[in-house]
């Protein structure tokens, strides 16, 4: 392999790597609180296509993405508030707000732009994205620093260990879940904006691809921590860069079946965690 | 069993969910400019107002009702399958490959098609049920990766080794007329396929409420603590659970290429194996709610094309709702400790 070959390869990585990363911080601070976040792949459906919206509505790329912070954090709020206050089944409630996501966006596309499919092309955030890059690495650290370091962060990960005792601190369980659920959104939609206005200029049914996913299992991978969350994805990155580079230079190489790669690394990752891996205590039990 | 209470309780919250659903498509029409009563005329007039309509709705109820089984049993073992489209997938690809190079009597081809998609969608589950079993893996994540590579993989077959003819597109090659699943309404669409659907209800109902693998199955769904205790092996109960749900989904794979598309082509499902985790939960996971509910959906999936031919209502409001419906339905109790069974 030549230097320039292995050098896009390291950059297409970090570029695959991102709008997870972003996704997969989102799904660590929700779990470290005790509330599983499966809506992840829709929240960053959400926040793709308010990104993409909202840049077409005003022409600047940055409205887009702050929209697709605020998209995803409010389905993060509505997973928030059904989790916390009405103590419904998780799981199926994130499921409920993927099919929902995902169909409102095909729905969206329909009613807003008048075509199936996928959205006109917008103004992408072009080179600037690698502020968005820099982001990512920059909240894995300081999310880390978070918990680990500050009492808030002892309390986020006791609530996910033992709500009740945090109760008898003195402090709302509820109200701490809703929030990280609700910044669980944020980042999602972030990512999901990453995709849309960042990476490409433009929305297209089905492009998360199962992102918010691999991001769940980058996030049993990475233990629970923002730092191994931060790292699986770059995992599940340089597989979906590798797959990328392979496709066209190795002609023996069947590119529908390469594109099979970054999923079967999840599965095998998510495979090889157990063991040594252990989930919050309440991860997923209503308080 | 479900007391008298939780039944009323299960009813009254499908009740409200479809009141809610109906003022969600009035607002979707609203927004999308078209009058409601055009818009409920066009989805009622196309889902039931003849013979061939009647006969596609019920061909999306059969094709939603397979996956919807499949997922309703994994479920009631405390297991959340969303990997019912690949199984679909990967077992209209059995179905079709074999369809199209086994030289048989008719009726024999047929068992082997069925039969062979609904190995083939097993398997495919079982991958899944495997890794919970073994390595405690999250059968969410891994049912979900497994959708993806399904799709990689069916679409890799059918553009090479699989492939009809080197000119033809990314399908296999035809079925011979012989071995098609005969016509139940003529002129239509629907199969026998929608018999077959209706015989495994039945069989999913039996052998939940009066085999002991249904017993067992709902022991560690619901209490699985009590189920270890009393000598059930959740490993195994996982494995078997994932697996015969992949089966039902993957013999529903069988069923569209055997009843309707008489080949296997990557158009296979429109995302039936998504809309039936609503079919699922909307049926409350029991098999004879489950039929009516996909009957219902079966209504929404036909009808709302033609209200998005004639009323120009986007299809996908239907999605929207489908979405709604099961955020509102997670209020319900459906099983104890789902993520208990880790090794």
């Amino acid at each position: 392999m030549t230097l320039a070959l292995l050098v896009t390869l390291l950059t297409l990585t970090v570029l695959k790597a991102t709008p997870i990363i972003f996704a997969a911080l989102g799904g660590t601070i929700s779990e470290r609180s005790g509330v599983v976040n499966i809506g992840l792949e829709g929240m960053m459906a959400a926040g793709a296509f308010g990104a993409v919206y909202a840049t077409s509505a005003t022409g600047n790329p940055v409205v887009g993405v702050i929209a697709g912070i605020l998209a995803g954090a409010f389905f993060g709020f509505v997973l928030g508030v059904a989790a916390t206050r009405l103590k419904v089944d998780q799981i199926v409630a994130g499921t409920g707000i993927n099919l929902l996501c995902i169909g409102g966006a095909a729905y969206a596309l329909v009613v807003l732009f008048h075509q199936q499919g996928s959205s006109p092309q917008v103004a992408s955030l072009g080179t600037a994205d690698v502020w968005l890059i820099v982001l990512a690495f920059a909240l894995a650290i300081a999310l880390h620093a978070f918990l680990w370091l500050t009492p808030w962060g002892l309390r986020l990960r006791a609530i996910g260990e033992n709500p009740r005792a945090v109760l008898a601190a003195g402090i709302d369980p509820l109200r701490v879940r809703m929030l990280a659920v609700t910044i669980s959104g944020a980042l999602a939609g972030l990512g999901g904006a990453f995709l849309s206005v960042g990476e490409l200029n433009i929305y297209s049914d089905g492009m998360t691809a199962g992102r918010g996913f691999i991001a769940l299992a980058a996030v049993i991978f990475g233990r629970w921590t923002p730092l191994g969350a931060t790292l699986a994805a770059l995992c599940f990155g340089f597989f979906e860069a590798l797959q990328f580079i392979l496709q066209g230079r190795v002609a023996w190489l069947p590119s529908d079946a390469m594109q099979a790669l970054p999923y079967v690394a999840a599965v095998i990752a998510l495979a090889g965690a157990t063991g040594r891996v252990r989930a919050p205590e309440s991860d997923g039990v209503p308080f | 069993m479900k007391s008298l209470m939780d039944r009323a309780r299960g009813a009254r919250g499908a009740l409200g969910a479809l009141a809610i659903a109906l003022v969600l498509i009035t607002a979707a029409m609203l927004v999308a400019g078209a009058s409601p009563i055009d818009g409920f005329a066009a989805l009622f007039a196309g889902a039931l107002g003849g013979t061939h309509q009647l006969g596609e709705t019920l061909v999306q109820a059969t094709a939603l009702l397979f996956p919807a089984l499949g997922i309703a049993l994994a479920f009631r073992a405390g297991l959340f399958n969303i990997g019912a489209e690949g199984q679909l997938l990967v077992g209209g690809l059995a179905a079709g490959a074999l369809g199209a190079n086994v030289h048989l009597a008719p009726a024999l081809a047929a068992v082997i098609m069925l039969g062979g998609g609904a190995l083939a969608g097993g398997v495919w589950g079982g991958i899944a049920g495997w890794l919970k079993a073994r390595f405690g893996a999250n059968e969410i994540i891994a049912t979900l990766m497994l959708n993806f590579i399904a799709a990689s993989l069916t679409g890799y077959l059918v553009a090479g080794p699989l492939k009809s003819s080197p000119a033809g597109g990314p399908e296999t090659a035809p079925l011979a007329h012989a071995y098609w699943l005969p016509v139940l309404l003529p002129y239509t669409r629907l199969s026998i396929a929608l018999l077959i659907a209706l015989a495994i209800a039945a069989l999913l109902h039996v052998v939940l409420t009066r085999t002991v693998f249904g017993y067992e199955l709902r022991a560690i769904g619901e209490a699985p603590e009590a189920a270890r205790r009393a000598g059930i092996s959740l490993q195994r109960m996982a494995l078997l659970a994932l697996a015969s749900s992949g089966a039902i989904a993957g013999l529903g794979g069988a069923s569209i290429v055997a009843g309707e598309l008489h080949r296997f082509n990557t158009q296979l499902s429109p995302g039936y194996g998504y809309t039936a985790i609503a079919v699922a939960l909307v049926g409350d996971l029991d098999a004879r709610w489950i039929c009516v509910a996909a009957f219902a959906f079966g209504i929404l999936e036909t009808g709302g094309l033609a209200m998005q031919a004639v009323a120009n209502i986007p299809k996908d409001a239907i999605h929207v709702i489908e979405g709604v419906i099961v955020v509102l339905l997670a209020a319900r109790r459906y099983v104890a400790a789902r993520a208990a069974i880790a090794s």
